[in-house]
């Protein structure tokens, strides 16, 4: 029986990797590309870095490598973001500094500098849970749970920018937040509710 | 009842493994996988490594004081790599630092030099090599090969799946923590705390009650943290032993996804054989299933693509034959559907292809061939099917028919875009195909309060089984939801678990909470019987108040606790339960292996756009049995999440190895899962409620995997929409139909 070869992704991959492979770098391009990116990487510099975090004031010292994401996890302790890629890929790491939605494996935390960021933890006022929280409750919006705290900040975010005119607006807006369970429905139904 | 997390999960309170605060003295670790796909380590220098900074110790196998195998089926599996590298990112060291950042430095410093032996990744050149795993199985009903000679149409091809990875988005990590009297904790992010424990004392060399496996719940897992989990658990324990000090392991994306093996790929041959009315007489299939370096779960996976060989029809002749083929892949594994839904692909493709050939459609030879009651399956097992009610009601309930016309006259009026339509029924079987696996525990405490606190080997990844233990505590004692409390998942509460798998999980872990609460139930009848001067199967407990003959009494739930410990009664049990009537005879391949079956059927629609080759999936209608459902918000869940990644498996995520078997998805920008454009247009569920008796928790039918299967239907409709632009289009049946493959079945000559 003949096994029919097609052309796809994984031909393109195979193709462009085997071809990766065989190119013939020159020693030298490869010992100065070498050099810069020693250059190019920064060293080690502990800097000090003022920044409000769910209206508190911190005043801390960070390794000017450190993203936000670790910031606020490793050294604040604030573990409601989550890291689910830790390079810019799935969204479960969304904050929003002053209003507006960033990914926080992708910013250094010296960058919040004077700046105002808000976490999941700082969306609820106290008992009261902010709108989005409820509605995600309501229209079960998540399975795990893993992906909710960037699923909630992103949506928060959606409906602030006013980006939830259609299902396929909210859709576009919403497409850099991975659910592995699938519970995307539950997500836009949780938009749609707080947009009205 | 809303699934009991939902507070902690919105407010970011919900605590997974990387969640859990350090304790002082914590060090981190990383392994180093090997860069090679197989050879022979010539060379591992570890000197640069260990003078990097903040390096602690770095381990091999050599430091293992027990034995180098975590195998849990078939011992072929090294903890750590020996002399040989079976696979591109197989364990040869484990760094531990004072930092996340020193170990990964220092992973970067490691020498290693390995002479290269062949590479294989086909499972075909596999078997041809005769490297294979288990033996081959072969289930048989009838004689195909005489029954063959009877029809009238007799059609073969080749039918292919790749992989799935499994990109729970809470990624694989453990963090072990020294006891005393040399004691480990160790906090796995694992569906299988049993597993990890009795590997990791093996490794160790010590007894399992040294060992406690704690789960609080996973950020996902979808069964590839059934076994997968278990490494890292333990390299982190080994740490710990050696070092008396806590050792943290919390994987990166990228070598989650480089490491940790998928759901099998397999291709696979089929013949399949019909009379003039369209009967299917015969039918024969060879599995080639990609295991991967190790056996890990792939002989179990393996014989479950064997019972689900047929699907949701009854063939009377029958030979299928499974080869478990060793690869030089990571071990594959476990994944929603474990090897069922690998197999129902097959006998679609079969029906397509043989549909099309004899001139009818798929939905005819489909309909005609359905499992009724009473038929038996391959493997003896005698059917209660609910297989015809799910397709005929979802026939008029989404007006097949009409939709059927919509689409005709759509694809006639239209040149660039082309619907397709298909119809997916599925059938699958819940228990462990494993009999002994088949059973659970549960401890339930009673405060003298009347807060009750349940404990059960079942482990919460997001499918609400928690929410469902919960539910059958609250209903046996009736009494308020908000008194019962839900423990996190320790092998020191509750011992020797199977692990949160194969649909089975609220069955068999609901069942013992039932049984305890009952026999602890029991003991407070008699007490309320002897305060009340009446005999105790009068007595009955209706929303925390006592009733006799049905008439409330003026003794409340709280009050018979208290009483009832006053008078020295037990309030704490420890139920057990165990599956009855299954059994299954492996050396006969016959037998009861299925508590119950699972019904469904699907109807896809899809648009493709001819020109791009990129389509849009517009309706995924479902008549799902759910028997009598406990909790049909988390039930409707699990279908509308099983359905997405059943969709994404068929359509878009191709996980690529090259020849020299390293992995080329290996990030999210390379392998793509369902986001939220993934999503059906239209995604409808029907519960189809059954009264018919089963064993399922208060009937209520398992969930988690069986909906996976309605995505295979995209794949068919997708074809079914290219072939109405180009009727003679070649397009074959290999998932996934990503756009790439459509684009190139629509211009095929």
């Amino acid at each position: 029986m003949e096994r029919k070869q097609s052309f796809s992704r994984r031909f393109f991959l195979k193709t462009t990797s085997f071809a990766g492979a065989l190119a013939l770098i020159p020693p030298k391009a490869k010992a100065l590309y070498t050099e810069l990116k020693q250059r190019l990487i920064p060293t080690k510099e502990i800097m000090p870095l003022t920044v409000t975090i769910n209206k508190k004031a911190y005043e801390v010292k960070a390794d000017s490598r450190t993203t936000l994401l670790d910031l606020l996890r490793e050294n604040l302790h604030l573990t409601g973001t989550k890291k689910g890629c830790d390079h810019g890929q799935c969204g479960a790491c969304t904050v929003h500094i002053d209003g507006q939605r960033v990914l926080s494996c992708l910013t250094l935390a010296v960058m919040t500098t004077g700046k105002n960021v808000t976490t999941i933890e700082g969306l609820a006022d106290g008992d009261k849970l902010h709108p989005m929280q409820q509605a995600f409750i309501e229209c079960d919006g998540f399975q795990c749970g893993y992906c909710t705290p960037g699923q909630i900040m992103s949506a928060v975010a959606c409906v602030n920018e006013g980006h939830t005119r259609s299902v396929a607006e909210i859709k576009e807006f919403m497409s850099g937040n991975l659910c592995r369970c699938g519970a995307y429905n539950g997500i836009v139904e949780s938009i749609q509710k707080v947009a009205i | 009842m809303k699934n009991i997390d939902s507070y902690t999960h919105t407010r970011g309170e919900s605590i997974y493994l990387d969640d859990v605060p350090l304790t002082q003295g914590t060090l981190f670790g990383a392994i180093f996988g090997s860069p090679a796909a197989h050879g022979k380590i010539k060379k591992l220098d570890l000197s640069a490594a260990m003078a990097s900074e903040g390096v602690v110790r770095i381990f091999t196998w050599k430091d293992i004081p027990g034995v180098n195998q975590i195998g849990g089926i078939v011992p072929d599996e090294p903890l750590f790599a020996e002399d040989i590298v079976d696979f591109n990112g197989m364990p040869v060291a484990f760094v531990v630092a004072t930092s996340v950042e020193h170990a990964q430095a220092a992973i970067k410093k490691i020498i290693i030099e390995i002479d290269p032996l062949t590479v294989v990744t086909d499972p075909r050149v596999a078997r041809q090599n005769n490297s294979l795993i288990v033996p081959p199985r072969t289930f048989r009903l009838g004689d195909s090969d005489a029954a063959f000679k009877d029809c009238v149409h007799v059609v073969e091809g080749i039918a292919e799946t790749n992989g799935q990875e499994h990109l729970y988005i809470e990624t694989q990590g453990a963090y072990a923590l020294p006891q005393e009297h040399g004691a480990i904790k160790v906090i796995s992010s694992t569906q299988g705390p049993t597993a990890v424990q009795r590997h990791m004392a093996k490794v160790l060399g010590v007894p399992m009650h040294q060992l406690e496996i704690d789960v609080t719940r996973l950020g996902g897992g979808f069964g590839g943290k059934e076994d997968q989990a278990t490494s890292w658990a333990i390299f982190c324990a080994l740490a710990a032993y050696h070092l008396k000090k806590p050792v943290k392991y919390s994987l990166h994306r990228m070598e989650d996804m480089r490491m940790t093996g998928k759901r099998n790929p397999y291709s696979s041959d089929f013949r399949i054989g019909l009379d003039a009315e369209l009967n299917i007489l015969a039918y024969e299939a060879t599995f080639h299933q990609n295991a991967g370096a190790a056996a890990d779960l792939s002989p179990a996976v393996l014989e479950r693509t064997l019972f689900h060989c047929t699907n949701s029809y009854f063939i009377p002749n029958v030979t299928a034959t499974a080869y478990s083929c060793r690869t030089n892949l990571p071990p594959n594994t476990a994944f929603r559907g474990f090897g069922g839904p690998q197999g129902m692909f097959v006998i679609e493709a079969a029906i397509a292809k043989a549909a099309e050939k004899i001139g009818v459609s798929a939905f005819e030879i489909q309909q005609k061939n359905l499992i009724k009651s009473g038929d038996e399956f391959p493997y003896g097992q005698l059917a209660v099917s609910e297989a015809l009610p799910c397709w005929n009601r979802s026939l008029s309930l989404f007006d097949h028919a009409k939709k059927k016309k919509e689409i005709e006259k759509f694809n006639a009026e239209n040149i660039l875009y082309k619907k397709g339509m298909s119809m997916m029924p599925i059938c699958f079987g819940i228990s462990f195909t494993k009999i002994l696996m088949n059973q659970a525990r549960a401890l339930v405490h009673v405060y003298m309060d009347g807060s009750v606190n349940v404990s059960t080997g079942a482990v919460e990844m997001g499918q609400g089984v928690n929410t469902k233990m919960l539910q059958v505590a609250s209903t046996i004692f009736s009494i308020d939801p908000a008194k019962v409390k839900m423990n996190s998942t320790s092998t020191f509460r509750v011992a020797n678990t199977s692990p949160s798998a194969a649909s089975a999980t609220a069955d068999l872990n609901g069942k013992a909470v039932q049984i305890a609460c009952n026999n602890i139930l029991d003991r407070m009848k008699t007490v309320a019987a002897d305060i009340l001067k009446c005999s105790a199967t009068e007595v009955s407990i209706k929303n925390e108040i006592v009733h006799v003959n049905d008439a409330a009494t003026e003794i409340s739930w709280d009050f018979l606790v208290l009483e009832s410990y006053l008078r020295r009664i037990s309030l704490s049990e420890s139920g057990h339960y165990a599956t009855p009537d299954i059994h299954f005879d492996a050396s006969k391949e016959k037998g009861h292996p299925f508590a119950y079956h699972v019904y469904g059927t699907a109807i896809t629609e899809v648009t493709v756009d001819c020109l791009r080759g990129t389509y849009k999936i517009d309706a995924v209608n479902v008549v799902h049995d759910f028997g009598t459902t406990m909790n049909a918000l988390i039930d409707r869940g699990q279908i509308e999440g099983g359905i997405v990644q059943g969709i994404g498996w068929m359509t878009m995520e191709e996980i690529v190895y090259d020849e020299a078997g390293r992995l080329r998805s290996n990030t999210l920008s390379t392998y793509k899962v369902p986001d939220i454009y993934s999503v059906p247009q239209m995604l409808e569920i029907d519960f189809l409620e059954t009264k018919n008796d089963n064993l399922a928790i208060f009937r209520s039918k398992a969930v988690g995997e069986p909906p996976l299967m309605y995505g295979i239907g995209t794949f068919f409709a997708l074809r079914n929409a290219v072939k109405a632009f180009n009727p003679k289009s070649s397009i074959g049946f290999s998932a996934p139909m990503t756009p790439e493959k459509v684009l190139m079945g629509l211009y095929d000559k």
